[in-house]
């Protein structure tokens, strides 16, 4: 039954028509890890949607080619990532990962 | 708003200003007004959530929902995105929390107000790997520097496209008003096999005019075998806050 939830949220967004589905890993990016964080009633508990996200990543940093080509720019130079999110999702899974005695596969 | 018999919380997508020009599903409170759907607590509720999130389908359905909602809505006004699952009880505790955060989401949607994000990645195209594969060695002493020279010139390549890659950040940078530069995204959410060497989101106020900054940058790109893929626009996920809880 997983698609009891959002049903009415789903037609208002067909009402607006709008393009071409985004790609996931586009869409899984911006709406788990970015979007202003308030606190509910009924919390996501970060460990939840953290067991996710490093389940992904053990399922996918071995094969990470741009890392292994050397390409890690973006990483570790606060001036290109100008914006307000210094605390992203890497900050939090180093911690996750090395408090569950978890070693990032990717050798950081 | 559909009937809901079993016990219900409120999952809230966004804020909007009120009066918000949306037909349903807003919750108004002062100068804000919040984007809900109920959703019953036998899939949203606390120890279910634990399951679903890492639930791969549901998960995708749902947050494919979640900027659904959010992308309808900011067609017709500004709008500051939560993060995926905020769930409130009743609608009483959504408007409390309008009215607690009621600065900061006032500030966020005046920051966002005529302005979209746009998502820019760029790739290492295969053809440019091809194209510089030699023609076979005739001779072993041939073969070993041809295996030498190959190496120092795949490190080369690489240090050579973290610049490009770099540089076009910050070219792409000056013609945002805030940017981001993110990790790249892994293979297996892509689908792509080239790596990804560019995982910008950029706020802008005028999104042609910032595609044609994109199209002129990767025009000039072609050459090294970059291939940039524009998206959006987004909401502006990227740039409503720093994720810190009140």
């Amino acid at each position: 039954m997983s698609s009891s939830g959002f049903g009415g949220a789903r037609s208002l967004a067909e009402r607006s028509g709008g393009p071409a589905p985004a790609q996931l890993a586009d869409v899984l990016e911006r709406v788990l890890d970015k979007g202003i964080v308030i606190a509910g009633d009924i919390q996501i508990n970060l460990l939840d949607i953290e067991l996710l996200t490093i389940r992904l990543r053990l399922l996918v940093a071995s094969a990470d080619k741009a890392r292994e080509m050397g390409i890690d720019w973006w990483e570790g130079d606060p001036f290109l990532s100008r914006g307000r999110n210094g605390k992203g999702l890497e900050d939090r899974l180093r911690r996750l990962e090395s408090a569950a005695g978890l070693e990032s596969e990717d050798g950081e | 708003m559909s009937a809901v018999a079993e016990a219900t919380g409120w999952y809230v997508f966004g804020v909007v200003a009120s009066p918000a020009p949306m037909p349903a599903g807003v919750v108004a409170e002062g100068s804000l007004a919040a984007l809900v759907e109920p959703v019953s607590l036998a899939e949203f509720g606390r120890e279910a959530l634990v399951e679903r999130l890492n639930d791969r389908e549901w998960l995708e359905t749902h947050a494919r929902a979640h900027q659904d909602v959010l992308q309808a809505a900011c067609a017709a006004a500004p709008v500051v995105p939560l993060r995926f699952g905020t769930i409130f009880d009743d609608l009483e505790d959504v408007r409390a929390m309008l009215r607690s955060r009621r600065h900061e989401l006032e500030a966020a949607l005046e920051y966002v107000r005529g302005r979209v994000e746009i998502g820019v990645k760029a790739w290492v195209a295969p053809a440019s790997a091809e194209a510089r594969r030699p023609a076979a060695p005739v001779t072993g002493r041939a073969y070993l520097e041809q295996r030498l020279g190959a190496r120092v010139q795949a490190e080369e390549a690489s240090a050579a496209l973290a610049e490009v890659a770099r540089a076009a950040h910050e070219r792409l940078l000056a013609c945002s008003v805030e940017a981001v530069a993110n990790r790249p995204q892994p293979r297996e959410l892509t689908g792509r096999d080239e790596p990804m060497i560019l995982n910008g989101a950029y706020l802008v106020d005028d999104a042609d005019a910032f595609r044609a900054e994109v199209a002129a940058l990767a025009a000039g790109c072609a050459a090294r075998g970059i291939d940039f893929e524009v998206t959006g626009p987004w909401p502006p996920y990227n740039f409503v806050g720093d994720g810190v809880a009140p």
